[in-house]
């Protein structure tokens, strides 16, 4: 993975700490060690002969917090990396288009809050249009199409031709089609309009597009 | 030895019926299909199509899935030489001399002497496989839990020792690993640890769902950071056969490759992710003139790829002899396995001759289709290495989710590969590596289990762990291997293996 780092910074040097990676890193350890300690502080320990259910993950959380101290005391004493550069707009939009995906797939209850079941056929494209926008180059009209050509393919293969047990599309769907017509009829159909929709898309607004990149030329972010 | 000839054509009997010929093919073509897609390596492949073997039979299921991790693999290569994007951490290699000889217009030539190099280790480890599964299976009959344990250890050790950077965070990464593992009811006395009080989290962290999200979403993440052009070769790929020249020069890295990578991969601790490491600096030593690499040596290429894959396959041997993954992947085969209602270990060779020997002898027809699928396909993949990666993660994200929600159907499985792709990415950020942790989560759970018995075969005392013989042998050796990297002068080596 050392091809894809950028070039080495030179160390800056910001009062004491020489390794700020590794001053995070040590806190970051620190606390984790903290939240098992305090999450396992009701169990037993129990003895070496009968260990209870503490023993190991109280042994382990005062491993992680020593590795962790250590790590504080050497960003202190070694020269080492800088933090990388962070950005939230990545992880924002990632986990909320994950977020989004979990909630609308099927019926989920959290205490009083509950959502709708809307199955793959929004729960797909919108995870691909909010996750989209996790880079500063989404296009709308891209990711658009992009959902209405993957859902349709992901409904056929997952729903129909593999027969996992996902919810593919809402129960009210059903009523907007003829009342004999069985589900893997409507999934057909309803990934069919898709794709339709996909393509008339696509024709309808091929000429908008500014000049046209070429492909090979693109710079790709990675 | 008539016994070997004897289990090989029963694997073969099954591997090449119609249906597991065909099942071998398909999951070598889609394995191939999402490992070529850059930033996706072998582990977030086979979670994500994971579901899809739901509805096969054991042995077809299992069939397909090596068939998706050889494809997987193979595809991280192609990515590699025409990207210069290696897909996970063996494929590093290949890069180096890979992409050069691309952009000289021999992509062509590197891809088919890795194919072919592959080919060849895949054979050879094929053989190794079925050699040493019937001898170390009754190996296994004599480790009782306090060996297990010790074995266990010494795989977390080499671990440590072989992951990149410093020692230190990999030991953190290993114990923040186990510790994760014991979240959940406690098998014994069936109390909640660390749960939050969430009913969801009783039964502990699903494997799936922590690789997925380690792997696969926290990479979106830190591609998402990295504004790089993605240098797509633009040359011609050229032909695809290496000429005699090149067979030549390649046929000795070929085979010091596959030694190399068939007794890497065998060690438990993910030896194999050191086979092509090794195999480099060894060609690069033995060249005449090392200067040539990193500018297109064939070597590079031949050697390196050899060794990646004959220690992808020989990495099977700890999980079907001793039921240990020796790495990540080999994880994910537990948890394909368990799903079909097969508890991987010693038992299944006796209990289930069909499923181990079909799917030892599937291993060669696996290679067998790479060479057969990939070489005419090159066009195709170097297409999809063309579309932007803007549009590639929103797909990969949707195929992710899909993929996870299929094996448990629940949406919290869902949101949690958000929560542990975050903590990827945040463990990255803070120069953690994530590959040692997983392997802590795959082992925390047996390791737990024996240590409790052979604590209470022996009433308590620690001391049983140095006075049985062979586990007192593995822990020496575990001890040893930790001094020995941390001496100084050989940290310097190795610090070198791992930046070349």
């Amino acid at each position: 993975m050392s091809v894809l780092h950028e070039g080495p910074e030179p160390p800056r040097h910001h009062g004491p700490v020489r390794a700020p990676q590794s001053l995070a890193g040590g806190i970051l350890l620190i606390a984790l060690a903290a939240l098992a300690l305090w999450l396992t502080r009701d169990l037993d320990q129990g003895t070496l002969n009968a260990m209870g259910p503490a023993m190991l993950p109280r042994w382990l959380a005062i491993g992680v917090g020593l590795s962790g101290i250590a790590l504080l005391v050497l960003s202190f004493m070694k020269d080492g990396d800088p933090l990388e550069r962070w950005s939230l707009r990545g992880p924002v939009f990632v986990i909320g288009a994950i977020v989004a995906f979990a909630l609308t797939i099927r019926p989920f209850s959290f205490g009083s809050f509950a959502t709708p079941g809307l199955g793959l056929l929004f729960a797909g494209p919108l995870a691909i249009i909010l996750g989209g926008y996790a880079t500063n180059e989404a296009r709308l009209r891209d990711l658009v199409l992009l959902a209405l050509s993957l859902t349709p393919f992901c409904m056929v293969l997952f729903g129909d031709l593999l027969n996992l047990p996902i919810p593919v599309f809402p129960q009210a769907l059903t009523g907007l089609f003829p009342a004999d017509w069985s589900q893997k009829a409507v999934l057909r159909a309803t990934a069919g309009i898709m794709a339709a929709a996909a393509v008339i898309l696509f024709l309808t607004t091929r000429n908008r597009r500014p000049a046209p990149v070429d492909v090979a030329d693109h710079s790709g972010r990675i | 030895m008539g016994d070997f000839f004897s289990n090989l054509s029963l694997g073969f009997g099954v591997a090449l019926s119609l249906q597991n010929l065909g099942l071998a093919f398909l999951g070598c073509l889609v394995g191939t299909l999402i490992g070529v897609l850059p930033g996706v390596g072998p582990i977030a492949t086979i979670a994500m199509l994971l579901p899809i073997t739901f509805g096969l039979d054991p042995t077809g299921a299992l069939i397909m899935l090596a068939g998706i991790y050889y494809g997987a693999q193979y595809g991280g290569s192609t990515t590699a030489i025409l990207v210069n994007i290696p897909g996970e951490a063996t494929s590093v290699v290949t890069a180096l001399d890979g992409h050069q000889m691309a952009r000289q217009g021999r992509a062509g030539v590197a891809l088919g002497i890795a194919a072919i190099g592959s080919f060849f280790a895949g054979t050879v480890a094929t053989l190794v496989i079925a050699a040493l599964g019937a001898p170390l299976t009754k190996l296994a009959l004599v480790f009782g839990p306090t060996e297990y344990f010790s074995l266990m250890v010494m795989g977390l050790v080499f671990a440590v020792v072989l992951a990149r950077g410093s020692i230190l965070r990999a030991v953190a990464m290993i114990l923040v690993g186990v510790l994760l593992s014991t979240v959940g009811t406690d098998l014994e006395t069936g109390e909640e640890r660390m749960t939050f009080g969430l009913p969801f989290l009783a039964d502990g962290i699903d494997f799936a769902v922590l690789a997925m999200g380690i792997f696969g979403i926290a990479e979106i993440m830190r591609n998402l950071d990295h504004t790089e052009h993605r240098d797509v070769v633009r040359q011609a790929i050229g032909r695809l056969l290496p000429n005699k020249d090149d067979f030549r020069q390649s046929y000795k890295p070929v085979i010091r490759g596959t030694l190399i990578g068939s007794i890497l991969g065998i060690l438990p601790g993910n030896g194999a992710v050191l086979g092509p490491f090794a195999s480099y600096t060894l060609e690069k030593k033995l060249a005449k003139d090392p200067r040539r690499f990193g500018r297109g040596a064939i070597e590079g290429v031949a050697g390196p790829e050899s060794a990646n894959n004959a220690g992808a396959q020989t990495s099977f041997i700890p999980l079907l002899t001793l039921g240990i993954p020796p790495n990540a992947v080999m994880a994910l085969m537990v948890g394909a396995m368990t799903i079909h209602g097969i508890i991987p270990g010693p038992q299944v060779m006796t209990k289930n001759p069909t499923l181990f020997w079909g799917m030892i002898a599937s291993m060669w027809v696996g290679n067998l289709m790479l060479l057969v699928i990939n070489l005419p396909l090159v066009g195709m993949w170097v297409r999809l290495l063309k579309v932007p990666y803007r549009l590639m993660f929103p797909a990969i994200l949707m195929f992710c989710c899909i993929g996870i929600y299929s094996i448990n159907s629940l949406p919290t499985d869902v949101m949690f590969i958000g929560l542990f792709g975050f903590v990827g990415y945040v463990l990255i950020k803070f120069g953690f590596e994530p590959a040692p942790l997983l392997l802590g989560f795959v082992l925390g759970k047996l390791m737990e289990e024996n240590l409790r018995r052979a604590l209470i075969i022996s009433r308590g005392s620690l001391e049983t762990f140095i006075e049985r013989p062979i586990s007192a042998g593995l822990l020496a050796v575990a001890t040893i291997l930790l001094v020995i990297a941390l001496l100084p002068s050989i940290r310097k080596g190795r610090d070198e293996v791992f930046t070349e």
